[in-house]
């Protein structure tokens, strides 16, 4: 497929209708305007979210929308007190998010080597199955688990929504760091093994550190879809274990919809892992290709 | 040396096998049984009979659950080639050309949406596609002159064109980041090569750049549609499947049927069950005919 | 009629039962044994668990039992307890919606309070079970005979009016009965972006109650029949309702099908509609001027309109009551908590915090009368003969129900569904849920 690049001439109808040089500036204008609603079009809603957060209520419902007022940090003050506990939920998606990471880890690269490194029988279906998880909806999952964790009476025990995380964050270790190890000289194996260094010395001491781009990409990608997870933890988290996205549900009563506290809640959930994700973006879309694309 | 070379896979392999044994397979079984009894989890007092495959049946007559699967396949349908093509088009905006800072401010920008949490994102839809004060409705009735905003979250045809928006909004950058990078594989040789020869901006894409993105469109593909299929989050705060049924996914459903009302774990587990069987299908299809890894 | 028999019976060995220990008694004293006990509770967010929240302390300090509450949403309620119950644990005191407690009390999920105010250590001798509004007590205290939780969150549908807005249309006062509502308020009011009412159907048990339940009664129909507890949707006076329902639709907002509460009193409040019924619990709301557009003047509130047989205003509301869960402990200082915010020396405090209560008394102070203007047409339609008990069937298979009536009501409304189709369609859900319920074999009691 790349050879063909030049080999056919272009056909007479596309070349008429190529743009002339004097154009240029109105193409770059267009370029820039195009641009320009990428951004705005992107940040828009974000910022909009963030922006009513500093509203007074009688401010979110005026019409026309305001875009200048004076701000109140009213709504910031109420989720964090005792009635929405804001914090605390915010809290329990950190622990779970980074219990579920670590542990994903953990799992998940000593099968994404031996993928990589050893072949045996039936790899590829392995494989296959590892990377099928990342298509299961959790819908399935949710129900019988629900069943047999409530018979062991583990509902509301942070241990079983980081459990259950593991069904998507594993298969997101394996997929990138799969790749990330392939891409390792075989040699450097080689070279430890005739050493006499054990599989697993070579694995911790010498894959490993290697490997560490997939490693940081896979940890931050399981991260983010851990932080961000909602049917999980709706049927399987109570109380003061709520994850931050379920506590956010909670506001849509239908008796009195308090939006400065939904638009404020939703900043405080979505600003960590935005400014996480910003600072490691080149990273993050690097790990979104990673596993896809070979 | 030998044996220990064959043990070496299994021993690295076992714990992450394990794992996802209890907490992937043993509920898909467990599910399975549930959906050959009688199940309501609401009623303790009418009994778990076994009931064969009459949950199946059930659900196979129910015009409801084709609905919800219908209307998901046409949210797929909708969103991902637009979000494709809006994709591939941002991704060339940011490849070259001038307006180096926006380009590269426009580049972080695209994060934003894909680290939002979707529950996140539905509650913004709420805000901002209400009828009496949100945004959308100001600025078209500040555009057409009408005085009454549209119904957006109460009109069937308008809460689906809002899932939609939100469904694209939110994962466009997801498929121009990975176009980008798809793009920035192309040699810079080639690429101006090319230029001297065609000023075509259509001959350049077809003939230059595409075997470069097929990748990147292969990964849009199976991600997004994996994705979609899951989608649960964001619907569940803006609309939560209503008005009537008319926003109401396949995910939505399901856990409508199996966890609230009746509680029919039964006829829900045998939903389950089904929408695994598609979604194998699909992803089977997706990676035999898409996914050509190398020696995987 | 059978029922409220045995029910003063029941009252009766409660009041004998509370005067020999009527000296003996205080609450500091039947609390002691559980002082330093945490009891849990799920709260809605709405005017009454606010005011209950604001008296809270006061029973803490009084008895060292710790009341800890978790605001859920109301949709999600029945959800969270069904699934909390399930797995053997959940709050220890069980708020009750009426249309929960057949279902709640067929799976033993609720502990009948005889067993507490038998006991003469727990039961307040000034308990007086009779001091209740009977239809509330019956609706939402009372299963087959026996109590199971004591009314704490009351409400009556109402009409809230804007006289300021009727006054400029020519109206001297609300429409007296729905047909007058549909056929003069209705084309007179609606126009230029405003519409002349709001009837609050989301999709949920705000569509299948507020909108749905509440169009059949006014025509004199009904979901199933009371002595057959055969579906009667299709019949004459259900159809009307139906198709009344529809007729109206062309006299309120577009977005109605997606309203719920807080849209529709909004609606209100920024006087898009100047009409609208709602529960007696949004007086709070409707009348405080920092969430309310109509003046303090303006607003009036008044029963419901008439429909073929007279009031038959929406019932609704909540009871507290024990879960079956818990243990001795738990159970024995839920009670004492239930027992002590129902009271009725508890009653104007909870009035004056924004709540409504259930008690007879409380309602014949002139101040509280004087003061909330909604408690006059309340109490009319909470009295004799006009409320409907089973506005809501309260059997087991309601929150089922509920289900698909939401669905198929909010399709009908839409038009995707004509009131005959859509009837014929729930008609047949609710048949086959009913038989496999055993009502008509004979299995099963035929009690709503």
């Amino acid at each position: 497929m790349t050879t063909q690049s030049t080999s056919t001439l272009p056909r007479p109808a596309v070349i008429s209708k190529a743009r002339p040089r004097k154009n240029n500036t109105l193409t770059t204008a267009l370029h820039g305007l195009g641009l320009l609603v990428v951004v705005f079009g992107t940040l828009f809603p974000f910022l909009w979210m963030v922006l009513t957060s500093f509203k007074t209520t009688s401010q979110i419902t005026s019409n026309p929308p305001l875009l200048f007022f004076s701000g109140t940090l009213d709504h910031y003050r109420s989720i964090l007190g005792d009635q929405y506990n804001v914090g605390g939920s915010l809290v329990v998606s950190l622990i779970v998010a980074t219990s579920a990471t670590a542990l994903a880890v953990l799992l998940g690269t000593p099968a994404a080597y031996a993928l990589a490194r050893f072949s045996f029988k039936g790899k590829d279906d392995l494989w296959f199955w590892f990377i099928s998880n990342r298509f299961l909806s959790p819908v399935v999952l949710v129900l019988p688990i629900y069943l047999v964790a409530s018979q062991l009476r583990l509902i509301g025990n942070p241990v079983l929504l980081i459990a259950m995380y593991l069904t998507f964050s594993v298969p997101i270790v394996i997929w990138i760091c799969t790749d990330q190890f392939r891409s390792i000289p075989r040699e450097l194996d080689e070279a430890a093994m005739v050493d006499g260094a054990t599989p697993s010395y070579i694995f911790f001491k010498v894959a490993l550190p290697l490997a560490l781009p997939g490693v940081v990409v896979s940890s931050i990608l399981s991260f983010i879809f851990s932080w961000n997870e909602l049917l999980f933890a709706l049927f399987l988290t109570r109380g003061d274990g709520v994850t931050a996205p379920v506590r956010a549900t909670g506001f849509l009563s239908g008796y009195d919809v308090p939006w400065g506290e939904i638009m404020a809640t939703g900043t405080l959930i979505v600003l960590p892992v935005i400014v996480f994700s910003l600072l490691v973006s080149r990273h993050l879309v690097q790990g979104l290709t990673m596993g896809a694309i070979k | 040396m030998h044996t220990q070379k064959r043990i070496t896979p299994f021993l690295f392999l076992a714990p992450a096998v394990i794992v996802l044994a209890v907490v992937g397979i043993y509920p898909l079984l467990f599910a399975a049984w549930v959906s050959l009894h009688t199940y309501l989890l609401a009623q303790p007092n009418i009994p778990h009979d076994f009931i064969w495959f009459s949950n199946y049946l059930t659900v196979i007559q129910d015009g409801a659950f084709w609905g919800s699967i219908g209307r998901t396949l046409f949210y797929l349908a909708v969103a991902l080639p637009v979000q494709i093509v809006l994709g591939l088009g941002i991704a060339l905006m940011l490849r070259r050309g001038r307006w180096a800072a926006l380009r590269g401010f426009a580049r972080v920008a695209l994060v934003i949406p894909l680290a939002m949490t979707p529950v996140v994102t539905g509650l913004i839809g709420r805000l901002m596609f209400n009828q009496e004060f949100g945004i959308a409705n100001y600025i078209q009735t500040t555009i057409t002159g009408n005085k009454v905003g549209i119904e957006w979250l109460g009109n069937p045809t308008m809460a689906f064109a809002a899932i939609l928006l939100l469904e694209i909004w939110q994962w466009t950058p997801f498929a121009a980041l990975i176009f980008l990078s798809g793009l920035t594989a192309v040699p810079v040789e080639v690429e101006e090569a090319a230029t001297l020869e065609t000023r075509s901006f259509w001959v350049m894409l077809r003939q230059i750049q595409m075997p470069f993105l097929m990748p990147a469109l292969t990964a849009i593909l199976i991600l997004r549609t994996a994705d979609i299929l899951k989608q649960f989050d964001m619907v569940y705060t803006l609309t939560g499947g209503g008005p009537g049924s008319s926003t109401e996914l396949i995910n939505l459903y399901i856990t409508r049927i199996g966890l609230r009302g009746a509680f029919d774990q039964g006829v829900a587990s045998a939903q389950a069950i089904l929408m695994l069987v598609l979604t194998i299908m699909l992803s089977r299809l997706y990676i035999k005919y898409l996914y050509k890894g190398d020696d995987a | 009629m059978k029922r409220i028999t045995a029910l003063s019976a029941a009252l009766l060995a409660v009041t004998l039962g509370a005067q020999a220990h009527a000296q003996s008694w205080s609450l500091a004293t039947a609390a002691a044994p559980y002082k330093g006990t945490t009891i849990k509770a799920i709260f809605l967010d709405r005017p009454g668990y606010k005011a209950a929240a604001q008296l809270i302390p006061q029973f803490e300090k009084e008895t060292g039992i710790k009341v800890s509450y978790e605001t859920v949403p109301y949709e999600s309620t029945n959800q969270r307890y069904v699934l909390d119950f399930t797995s053997g644990g959940g709050a220890d005191l069980v708020l009750n919606d009426v249309v929960w407690i057949g279902q709640f009390v067929d799976a033993g999920w609720m502990v009948p309070l005889e067993k507490f105010y038998n006991d003469p250590k727990l039961a307040d001798p000034a308990l007086n079970v009779k001091g209740f509004f009977p239809v509330l007590l019956d609706s939402f205290g009372t299963w087959n005979k026996k109590i199971y939780s004591y009314p704490f969150d009351n409400y009556s549908g109402l009409m809230y009016y804007n006289k300021c807005t009727l006054k400029a249309a020519g109206f001297a006062g609300p429409p007296k009965t729905w047909t007058e509502l549909l056929t003069k308020y209705g084309p007179k009011l609606t126009g230029n972006g405003k519409y002349a009412f709001a009837l609050q159907s989301r999709r949920g048990e705000t569509q299948s109650a507020d909108s749905f339940m509440r169009t059949l009664w006014l025509s004199g129909g009904g979901l199933i029949d009371p002595k057959t507890f055969e579906p009667t949707l299709t019949s004459a006076a259900s159809q009307k309702g139906l198709k009344f329902r529809q007729d109206l639709m062309k006299f309120m907002p577009p977005g109605v099908v997606d309203m719920d509460h807080a849209e529709a009193v909004a609606a209100f409040n920024n006087g898009t509609v100047p009409l609208l019924t709602e529960w007696s619990s949004f007086y709070t709301t409707i009348a405080d001027p920092k969430q309310s557009k109509v003046p303090a003047n303006c607003l009036g509130v008044t029963t419901e309109p008439l429909g073929a047989d007279g009031l038959k205003p929406a019932l609704g509301g909540f009871g507290l009551g024990v879960n079956s869960n818990s243990d001795a402990k738990h159970q024995a200082a839920a009670y004492l908590f239930a027992q002590w915010i129902t009271s009725e020396k508890m009653a104007k405090p909870y009035v004056q915090a924004g709540g409504v209560s259930g008690r007879q008394a409380v309602y014949k102070d002139p101040a509280i009368r004087a003061k909330y203007i909604f408690v006059e047409p309340m109490v009319k339609s909470w009295s004799a003969g006009t409320a409907v008990p089973n506005f809501r069937p309260r059997f087991a298979e309601w929150p089922q129900i509920s289900q698909i009536v939401a669905e198929n009501g909010t399709k009908i409304m839409l038009g995707q569904l004509t009131p005959q189709a859509g009837a014929k369609v729930i008609d047949g859900r609710v048949k086959e849920i009913l038989t496999r319920a055993g009502y008509y074999s004979g299995k099963k009691a035929k009690l709503q």
